[in-house]
């Protein structure tokens, strides 16, 4: 068979887009309904999707209470591995992926959390690397800031190699279960961890027996020089977040290059850049579906997000649908996305439009089935992408789209499965089972 | 005490897979290898289920369940899936029974732990409990970093000041405060958030919890402690106490001691409730069913005799000693007091072995009998006010939780004992406690947030 996509859905209920709740067809408090999830994740599993996967933050960001109070997967969703163990028990193919941070995280809660998800779900757990950066998490954990990148990489990297090293505790064969002899583990079969590093001191074992798939898939998105090293050498699905084919291309060579150098297979490495979309059986119902939801955000979580944007230059004091001041000095260096605000100037947009712009930052591809098929096979063929990291601006509309009408347009096209490979989500990535480190060869 | 609301039998089942008799998992009749196994857990929830059990409880001990491999290795406690997972998988397949995890303070953050309960009591509509243990095993301390266990009065400071960040953080949100607003584009109602910005001797947590209030305003509290410090902590916190009374006066001692420490902790001694531990085996007769508790305790090998009573009372090595010679003399330790005082005491006034006093614990409480005989000891626990319900522990599955459900659980119907239906949706419905109100709003928290910009991009931050 020719090589094929792999598609997650990336689920924030009740939607990416910062108004999705306030949408006509959500249920606002999506983030915190079961019933709710578990008709997207249920959706997603026939549709094929290779995961699902649910983000995480540890604490809400700093803002204002006129934005937060307007906003609500960061004030009002399930922990995910928490919610990832119900849909364990409710689905029988779909991977399940969480995102855990390694800053405010012990490596032994989280790699028996995600070895009792991989057994709950028969290997079909998956673990997003994430090494938090926002400052509303780290007041929760007693620090007034958040650690500086170095430190959290660091951390990180000796993070992993502890988890990896519990989940190697047991050997595949070391739970005989033999009634008849009263044995119920081989001793020689288990291996403590014994760890004293330089951030994490952990003797282990882990007391649970290794992973179905020996070790949880391991998922990574940083993009700093720091954390295309991490996933060059650990990271087997990266999410990235490229929205230019060039550059896309250029990130997947770069990494799987650097993987290569440190002995890896370069197949076992999946890029799936991030890719928002709204589907309509036209374009020009596609953009009007686009047209209703930004109208829907308030302009207060928009104004907050374009001064994030614009490193901290306030906009709320100036008339909503007035022209755009001139951006100071001082913002300008600071601001990654000037030339964005410059550009609307020149454009002449108000600070409402400019506003719509900034926050509809996933770069949403609005179209037609075939149009955003075509964006995919592109991508695909091109050497941009293994395959995508689906977004979904408000649910479950967009995801039934994108189930619907754009899954059976890439079928058509032969690119993706009309069943899954396996029962593991390793299979259905194509990615080997890792030995244990301990077992003999 | 208002006489309007008569007592009523709670019944919790403490699950483990490979049983509760420490060699429960070798019965030619158990599943061997039930520990892993979510479909076995599965069938398992809902068999209580239908026995109208009010929880599941899953013990929990972050670390494997004993230092010496030769012992642990002829054991199912060196693998057990962690509790929250267990439970979120199980609150799926079930609709009424309570699920219960145990999670300690010592080796966990506040702000993880009201997280993960607020969302299991979401996922499951209202049937969370949280076991606080403050862990007894040192072979904790070197999973988290530590060289030592805490010592026994720091590690139940630090638990209570955990408890009141955790009840702090349930409460951010008032009932109700997420009022989901789309016309008006509010998903809460700012004058409803209490952020609590709590900054204590053990920890700092800002806040707010980021998830609505739980369904029970808070999930139910369990705890165990038995030590002078313990008993005070449950009286403060504490509304299902495990105790581990053997004999009926035991029991109701402490049944009187949880009710008026409680009371006089300005509590109503009626919204704690004591569960002894129980361990039913029945069988067509009272020789049977011995006979079964016999054929269990000839598979406790030596090595985990010996390991048992070593673990249990402390820090101590019984090689050399004889298994059926006298329990030596045991010197003081960091380990769980109340525990070893208990043991100790009961092989003085039983004058037992080493190996006797291994298999009674091997088993727990175990009460062997016909289904009749099992009743009338929960009928006689109960109204001699040494129990408001019992922690069931199975010693060996599934074949003790079906005869119990089928056999014991008809006939406390029939007495009245227990009701037909589960009373109402939530745990503490079922239990007959209250809903907790939202906690008094300190002045000192009533800070407003500042505008603060978010420093980095939000997308990887939103990953």
């Amino acid at each position: 068979m020719s090589r094929q996509l792999h598609l997650n859905a990336f689920l924030k209920p009740p939607g990416e887009y910062l108004a999705a709740w306030r949408h006509p067809d959500t249920t606002a408090a999506a983030g915190v309904d079961l019933a709710a999830v578990l008709g997207f994740v249920r959706t997603a599993e026939r549709a094929r999707f290779d995961a699902v996967f649910l983000a995480d933050l540890v604490g809400v960001p700093l803002e204002s209470q006129d934005v937060l109070s307007r906003v609500s997967v960061v004030n009002d969703s399930l922990e995910p591995t928490t919610l990832l163990g119900a849909l364990a028990a409710a689905t029988t193919r779909i991977g399940l992926i969480a995102t855990a941070s390694t800053t405010y995280n012990e490596p032994y809660h989280l790699a028996r959390t995600f070895a009792s998800l991989d057994h709950i779900s028969g290997g079909r757990a998956g673990w997003n690397v994430v090494t938090s950066l926002n400052d509303g998490e780290a007041l929760n954990f007693g620090l007034d800031a958040h650690l500086d990148h170095a430190t959290r990489y660091a951390r990180a990297e000796e993070f992993f190699d502890v988890v990896a090293g519990l989940w190697d505790s047991f050997e595949d064969d070391a739970f005989v279960h033999d009634q008849e002899s009263g044995i119920y583990f081989d001793e020689t079969k288990l291996h403590a961890l014994d760890h004293h590093g330089r951030h994490l001191s952990v003797a282990g074992p882990l007391n649970i027996a290794r992973p179905p798939q020996g070790r949880p898939v391991i998922v990574q998105a940083g993009a700093s020089e720091a954390g295309k090293a991490f996933a060059a050498r650990v990271a087997e699905v990266i999410f990235s977040g490229q929205r230019d084919l060039a550059k896309a291309r250029e990130f997947s060579a770069e990494i799987k290059q650097r993987a290569k150098d440190l002995g890896r297979d370069p197949d076992h490495i999946k890029v799936l850049p991030a890719l928002s979309t709204i589907v309509g059986r036209t374009e020009a119902e596609a953009r009007e579906k686009h047209e209703r939801l930004r109208e829907l955000l308030p302009p207060q979580v928009a104004l907050a997000d374009v001064a994030y944007w614009l490193g901290g230059f306030d906009l709320s004091r100036y008339p909503l649908d007035g022209p755009l001041p001139e951006l100071p000095e001082s913002n300008q260096s600071k601001a990654g996305q000037a030339h964005i605000y410059e550009a609307a100037r020149r454009d002449n947009l108000t600070i409402r439009q400019l506003a719509q712009r900034v926050t509809d930052n996933a770069g949403t591809v609005v179209g037609t089935p075939a149009q955003i098929a075509d964006h995919i096979e592109t991508w695909f063929r091109e050497g941009a992408a293994d395959g995508f990291n689906v977004i979904f601006p408000y649910l479950p509309g967009t995801l039934d789209d994108f189930a619907d009408l754009v899954i059976p347009e890439l079928r058509r096209r032969g690119i993706f499965r009309t069943e899954y490979e396996g029962t593991t989500l390793r299979e259905h990535l194509g990615l080997p089972r890792p030995a244990n480190r301990w077992a003999a060869t | 005490m208002a006489a309007a609301e008569p007592r009523r039998l709670s019944l919790g089942a403490l699950v483990h897979g490979s049983g509760g008799h420490i060699a429960g998992w070798r019965h030619p009749l158990a599943r061997p290898d039930g520990q892993l196994d979510f479909a076995f857990h599965a069938e398992l929830a809902r068999t209580l289920e239908r026995g109208r059990f009010d929880a599941i409880f899953v013990a929990d001990v972050v670390a494997i369940w004993g230092g010496q491999l030769d012992s642990l290795s002829r054991t199912g406690r060196a693998e057990h899936f962690e509790p929250l997972t267990l439970l979120s998988g199980l609150s799926l397949v079930t609709e009424h029974i309570g699920l219960v995890a145990t999670a300690t303070t010592t080796y966990n953050h506040p702000f993880h732990i009201a997280r993960k309960f607020a969302s299991l009591d979401h996922l499951s509509h209202g049937r969370a409990g949280w076991n606080i243990v403050t862990s007894v095993v040192p072979l904790e301390a070197a999973n988290f970093g530590r060289a030592e266990h805490l010592e026994h009065e720091l590690r139940y400071a630090r638990a209570a000041e955990f408890v009141e960040v955790v009840r702090e953080l349930w409460d951010s949100f008032d009932d109700g405060a997420n009022v989901r607003d789309k016309a008006e584009a509010r998903y809460y109602d700012p004058a409803r958030l209490r952020t609590p910005h709590h900054r204590g001797e053990h920890f700092t947590v800002r806040g707010p919890l980021n998830i609505s209030r739980p369904p029970q305003g808070h999930p139910v509290l369990f705890q165990a402690g038995a030590s002078p410090t313990g008993r005070d902590f449950a009286a403060r916190y504490g509304e299902v106490l495990f105790t581990t009374a053997y004999t009926l006066d035991a029991a109701r001692a402490d049944y009187a001691h949880a009710k008026a420490a409680a009371a006089g902790r300005g509590r109503d001694p009626r919204h704690v409730l004591v569960w002894p531990g129980l361990s039913p085996l029945v069988a067509s007769t009272e020789a049977e069913a011995r006979a079964r508790v016999a054929e269990l305790d000839a598979l406790v090998h030596d090595d985990v005799a010996r390991r048992l009573v070593q673990d249990n009372i402390g820090d101590l090595d019984l090689t050399g000693y004889p298994l059926d010679g006298p329990v030596p003399d045991i010197p003081p330790s960091n380990r769980s007091k109340s525990r070893r005082d208990l043991l100790l005491e009961l092989a003085r006034r039983d004058e037992l072995t080493i190996r006797q006093l291994a298999l009674r614990m091997s088993g727990g409480a175990i009460v062997a009998g016909t289904p009749e005989q099992v009743a009338d000891h929960i009928e006689t626990w109960f109204r001699a006010e040494a129990a408001d319900g019992f922690n069931i522990s199975f010693p060996y599955l599934p074949g003790p939780a079906e005869d119990f459900v089928d056999q014991v659980v008809p006939i406390l119907q029939r007495r009245g004992l227990l009701p037909t239906e589960y009373a109402g949706g939530t745990l503490r419905e079922n239990l007959g406690l209250p809903r907790p109100a939202a906690l008094p709003r300190r002045p000192d928290a009533e800070v407003r947030n500042p505008v603060v910009p978010r420093r980095k991009p939000s997308t990887e931050s939103a990953r």
